[in-house]
């Protein structure tokens, strides 16, 4: 066990807050958002549908997709960035939180 | 005893025989070289685990009904099933993983620090989990019912057998590879259908790009009828309705019980949120097939069914009929089916459009095999969640302490066949179709778990008098919302039973907040222990300081 500086292990949760709160402000846009608006996008029409139908029936699925993976992705980074890196082998020095 | 009768059960036990026989094979290897070789599942399996847990008759048998007798307000539930994976991935998931609890009141109940919260949220468990097996028995009936041609109540008490064996025997759940193989069939078995549909009706094999067109032109077929376009928004209920379901459902599935257990079998909270991400991939397949399912369902309702002569219907209609979900009468009188003559189950849609379309007896088989493992499996895992919290946590922690393991077993065996009887007795006389019933379990999680984990994971301040308060508040409020709109004809902005869950979790939120800020907080330990969730693993966090763990994980 290794003390860490504490500003070090909150800068690293409020990246991943930071993060979680911006993918949130997506899904709520293409879910609660597009249901706002649905009678202004009914009067579009992508690949056959009326714009509405199409954002609930696939869209927004595709986008929580990508947000999901998207997080998976960034969330590695940081972890990375802050030296948490899951490994079988010991941690080597530079790869340690100590400042 | 026709040829559709003999494929679809040879395929039904056939694909029962191969999700035992992996079990069976796993169980085997488990004693020896399985666990020391392998560290835990790869999270893309996991996924596709989690994904066949997830799928129940209410996604596989009744989705695409609801969809296509709704229209577009039936969207609501597509995405709020979907959706509600990013609140459990990003805000639940991986603290609950490094908290290491088995299930979710014993989460609660160490969390808080209180047996009260523990038994309240084991009553929780066993409401919601009752209601939700409730709509899989139903399902289970549609199925059985077609395949011997008898009323769909006949077909559920057939079902409550089989369920009690089943689950009896422990069922197959926590069997990874079982899933794994339980999710291939599921999702073979809805594709291949819609598929084959695109093709016979667009000429083109990928029905997610196809059906656009047909969604179109069913508005232009409803508007040649004087009634309203089938994609036209908020017709059968108001736009809160959709989006407190929507809300309702999205806040459910993060609060599911039996949905959080899968993330305790991943190693960390990385996996955590990988598995997150793949399961919805492979969920989403389905959920993207669904509308598309639905849309050329009431294609071929409309152009092939409807306009025919009564005296000279197709075959399949008789056995649909037979079910009590279909009704064809010729009300105007004039000899000729007219659309509005049609009156179909949101249930059967999914398994009577293959025989409708003439897909084949292969892949009508295929489909009610798919069918039963769906609702089979979540019945019999719903049911092993009712007896543990009731044989585990209210039993063995507060009625009898002392009970020997044999006791234990024996309580939890008769806890699982008076479920199952009592869920029976209740869907012989469904009070919904099944998605609806389902969005009634989905209601109670999102007004009673869905508050308290996320106020217990990310709010230190949140103690136990406080989430007592707001678990019973939630379920009260939501419980009377349900009844009071199906029964009683009282509604808030239009909002109906299905979107209960809104009301549910406002009110538990306020009053979990209220309470706890005007009782004593919660003890230093229990604080330090929440903010230990904000790190990973590898990070402790003790007296205000964080430590790092730099052996092997």
């Amino acid at each position: 066990m290794k003390k860490i500086d504490k500003k070090i292990a909150d800068a690293y949760f409020h990246a991943r807050v930071r993060l979680i709160s911006i993918l949130l402000l997506f899904w709520f846009a293409v879910s609660f958002g597009m249901v706002l608006f649905a009678e202004t996008l009914a009067e579009y029409t992508f690949n056959g549908f009326p714009l509405h139908y199409f954002m609930g029936a696939q869209g927004s699925i595709v986008v929580f997709i990508i947000l999901l993976f998207v997080n998976a992705y960034i969330s590695d980074r940081i972890d990375q960035k802050y030296g948490l890196v899951e490994k079988r082998v010991k941690a080597t020095k530079g790869q340690t939180l100590q400042s | 005893m026709d040829t559709q009768f003999l494929v679809s059960l040879l395929l039904i036990v056939a694909s029962f025989g191969l999700y035992i026989g992996i079990a069976v094979f796993n169980r085997a290897r488990q004693t020896s070289e399985f666990f020391v070789a392998g560290r835990g599942v790869p999270a893309i399996y996991n996924g596709m685990a989690i994904g066949a847990d997830w799928m129940s008759a209410a996604s596989f048998i009744g989705l695409a009904g609801t969809v296509m007798v709704l229209g577009y307000d039936g969207l609501a539930y597509i995405m709020g099933w979907t959706g509600g994976y990013l609140l459990l991935t990003f805000l639940l998931a991986p603290q609950l993983r490094k908290y290491g609890r088995y299930t979710v009141p014993e989460f609660i109940g160490d969390r808080f620090q209180s047996k009260t919260a523990l038994v309240i949220a084991a009553i929780a468990t066993i409401i919601i989990s009752f209601t939700y097996s409730i709509g899989q028995l139903a399902g289970s009936g549609v199925v059985i019912g077609r395949l011997f041609e008898v009323d769909a109540k006949v077909g559920v008490m057939i079902g409550v057998v089989i369920i009690a064996i089943y689950a009896t025997f422990g069922g197959m759940k926590g069997i990874t590879w079982t899933q794994v193989a339980q999710y291939i069939i599921l999702i073979l078995a809805y594709l291949i259908p819609v598929i084959f549909m695109s093709l016979q009706i667009t000429n083109n094999p990928i029905p997610w790009l196809s059906y656009g067109n047909v969604v179109s032109e069913l508005g232009e077929l409803d508007r040649e009828l004087g009634i309203s376009e089938y994609f036209a928004p908020f017709e059968s209920a108001s736009k809160w309705q959709f989006i407190a379901l929507m809300f309702s459902l999205m806040a459910g599935t993060a609060g599911l019980p039996h949905v959080i257990v899968r993330f305790y079998t991943v190693s960390t909270m990385k996996a955590a949120r990988w598995s997150g991400a793949w399961a919805l991939l492979f969920i989403g397949l389905l959920y993207l097939s669904a509308p598309a399912y639905a849309a050329f369902s009431r294609f071929i309702l409309m152009k092939q069914v409807a306009g025919s002569p009564i005296d000279s219907l197709p075959g399949w209609t008789d056995k649909w009929v037979n079910t009590g979900l279909l009704t064809m009468a010729d009300t105007s009188g004039d000899g000729i089916l007219q659309w509005k003559e049609i009156a179909i189950s949101n249930d059967i849609v999914v398994m009577a459009t293959p025989e409708i379309a003439d897909l084949g007896v292969f892949v009508i088989g295929l489909v009610a095999a798919g069918a039963m493992a769906a609702a089979l499996s979540t019945a019999g895992g719903l049911l092993i969640a009712i007896s543990s919290s009731f044989s585990h946590d209210i039993y063995y922690r507060i009625i009898n302490p002392r009970a020997t393991e044999r006791k234990r077993m024996s309580v939890a065996r008769w806890s699982i066949l008076i479920a199952t009887i009592v869920a029976g007795v209740v869907a012989l006389n469904p009070p919904g179709v099944i998605t609806q019933i389902v969005a009634w379990a989905f209601a109670l999680a999102s007004g009673t778990f869905f508050p308290a984990l996320i106020l217990g994971v990310w709010w230190k301040r949140a103690n136990a008098p406080g989430v007592i308060a707001g678990m019973i508040v939630g379920l009260v409020v939501t419980l009377t919302y349900i009844f009071l709109a199906k029964y009683g004809g009282f509604t808030i902005l239009g909002i109906i039973d299905t979107g209960a869950g809104i009301f549910g979790a406002i009110s538990a939120i306020l009053t979990n907040v209220i309470v706890s800020l005007s009782t004593k907080p919660p003890s230093q330990k229990l604080q330090d222990e929440v903010m230990d969730l904000r790190y990973p693993e590898q990070l402790t966090f003790k007296d205000g300081e964080v430590w790092k763990d730099d052996r092997v994980i």
